[in-house]
């Protein structure tokens, strides 16, 4: 058995006193608090729809955007060709027979100079060619309106650079200059007025 | 007290994603998501009634993001860049340490680019290229995130397993393309039925083991075209705003 607990001193009256909480609790929740909101501060993105973690605020989201270079152009060159040129060249650049010549081992394609091949979607082409020895006498209508220049110039080196086709980049800067050339000419090309001109 | 949690847990989310719109896609002129093609909508139907979302996710996690540095070109001096690389980490980097790499192969000579990638255990088993996002999720309508992994998560399945018909093998024997699978087989979204006078495009070409009796053809049901088509649909691993990530095409042999 355990002693019964001392009770007060008979004839003692119960006086609840005044004595303070010990400071050191609110200096506690108080620091706590503060690192919360510090902390708050930091990772919350302060409730900005687009900020999720791993990306602590908008300036971070912002920082780690990807910068232009050949990997984004060569991503932005295949979505403008799966979207655009794909349809009727196919995917594997091929083309499909009655439809479309074949891009991949084509000499318009992989010439030395792109200024003929950028004309190529900027104005259309009508009429006879010749496609690696094929011939063909279909049309192509013109998207030189739909396309921006920094859109061509990636499908172009996309188209360039694919299929183990290997030649140089075109740049946006080159289709501007290209387009600028063209004056008011809107008809489609035919393939002697591009042979025409300089590769 | 009611009032205040619910402005902060539905008020406030609606107000801010309520509105959701399309997107554009990073360095791009296209938008995200398309809606989706009438057989994939009708697709999720049937995954959701056939309790799919009870073994797979559509959500990818993210852990953290990193720099890889890339090398354009090797410049005129491709030897000393090249003994250079040897000596360097190039992948998996902090912003400050790709900084730091780049300039000491600009310094040489050489030229490289930075590449923003997604880390985490989700991407290194290839399930997507970065995490997934509201946007992701704009056109579902009863949304499939699903909770328990017992198999892959299928957020990129349209981009992982392109081809219908390994979809189609698959949902009707799972074991016949993929070794030892523990998936369950969906053989009523199939009918087997006896060949008519010529065989049905849409048969399924089974490896023996699992092909019908002789005479006989397995074709899907619509509901099984509609599903598979509704995978392909899959494509959650565009880069965006909010879940920036640097695309990289590997070149198409
Ligand atoms: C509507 C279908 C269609 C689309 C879309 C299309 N083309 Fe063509 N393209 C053709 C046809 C048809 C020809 C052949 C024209 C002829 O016979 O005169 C052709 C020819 C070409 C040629 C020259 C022949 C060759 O194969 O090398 C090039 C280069 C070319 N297209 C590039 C493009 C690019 C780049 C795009 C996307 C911006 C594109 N095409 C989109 C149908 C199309
Ligand atoms: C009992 C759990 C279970 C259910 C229910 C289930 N799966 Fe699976 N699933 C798995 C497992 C385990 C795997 C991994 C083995 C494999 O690839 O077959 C898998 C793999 C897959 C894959 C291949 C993914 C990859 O990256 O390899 C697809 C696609 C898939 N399932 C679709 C479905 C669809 C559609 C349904 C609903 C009709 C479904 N699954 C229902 C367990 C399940």
């Amino acid at each position: 058995m355990s002693e019964p607990a001392p009770s007060t001193p008979a004839g003692a009256e119960l006086v609840s006193d005044r004595s303070q909480s010990p400071m050191w609790i609110f200096v506690l929740t108080l620091t706590l608090l503060y690192l919360g909101a510090v902390y708050f501060d930091r990772h919350s993105g302060w409730f900005d729809k687009d900020v999720y973690s791993p990306y602590a605020n908008a300036a971070m989201l912002e920082s780690y955007q990807p910068k232009s270079g050949a990997a984004m152009a060569a991503a932005q060159g295949r979505r403008v060709y799966e979207q655009v040129c794909g349809l009727c060249h196919g995917a594997d650049g091929l083309g499909k027979p009655g439809q479309a010549p074949a891009l991949a081992g084509s000499e318009w394609v992989i010439a030395a100079g792109h200024n003929r091949l950028a004309h190529i979607p900027l104005l259309g082409i009508n009429g006879q060619i010749s496609v690696a020895g094929k011939g063909w006498n279909l049309g192509m209508a013109a998207m030189g309106a739909s396309l921006s220049d920094s859109d061509l110039a990636a499908v172009l080196t996309y188209i360039r650079t694919s299929w183990g086709n290997q030649a140089g980049e075109v740049t946006a800067d080159d289709i501007k200059n290209i387009r600028a050339g063209l004056g008011g000419h809107l008809q489609p090309m035919s393939s002697d007025q591009l042979l025409a001109m300089p590769e | 007290m009611l009032l205040v949690s619910w402005s902060a847990f539905v008020l406030a989310p609606q107000l801010q994603l309520g509105g959701a719109k399309q997107v554009p896609v990073l360095n791009s002129t296209e938008v995200y998501p398309h809606t989706r093609p009438g057989e994939a909508n009708q697709g999720l139907q049937v995954y959701r009634a056939n309790g799919c979302a009870a073994c797979h996710t559509e959500q990818v996690q993210q852990d953290g993001v990193a720099c890889d540095v890339v090398l354009a070109s090797a410049g005129k001096n491709p030897d000393a860049v090249s003994n250079l690389l040897a000596t360097l980490t190039l992948r998996g980097l902090s912003q400050e340490a790709a900084q730091a790499v780049s300039d000491k192969i600009t310094a040489a000579g050489g030229k490289v680019e930075t590449h923003i990638v997604a880390v985490g255990p989700d991407i290194a088993r290839g399930w997507g290229l970065r995490h997934s996002v509201a946007e992701d999720f704009l056109y579902d309508n009863l949304v499939q995130f699903g909770s328990l992994r017992i198999g892959p998560d299928l957020a990129g399945v349209g981009s992982r397993l392109p081809d219908a018909n390994w979809q189609l093998l698959h949902l009707y024997a799972p074991q016949s393309v993929v070794k030892g699978s523990l998936m369950p087989p969906f053989r009523y979204l199939f009918t087997t039925r006896k060949i008519g006078a010529a065989p049905s495009p849409d048969a399924l070409n089974l490896p023996k083991e699992f092909a019908p009796a002789d005479g006989y053809e397995v074709v899907p049901k619509p509901e099984a075209k509609e599903l598979v088509a509704y995978l392909l649909n899959l494509h959650a691993d565009v880069p965006l705003y909010d879940a920036p990530f640097t695309p990289v095409v590997v070149a198409k042999p």
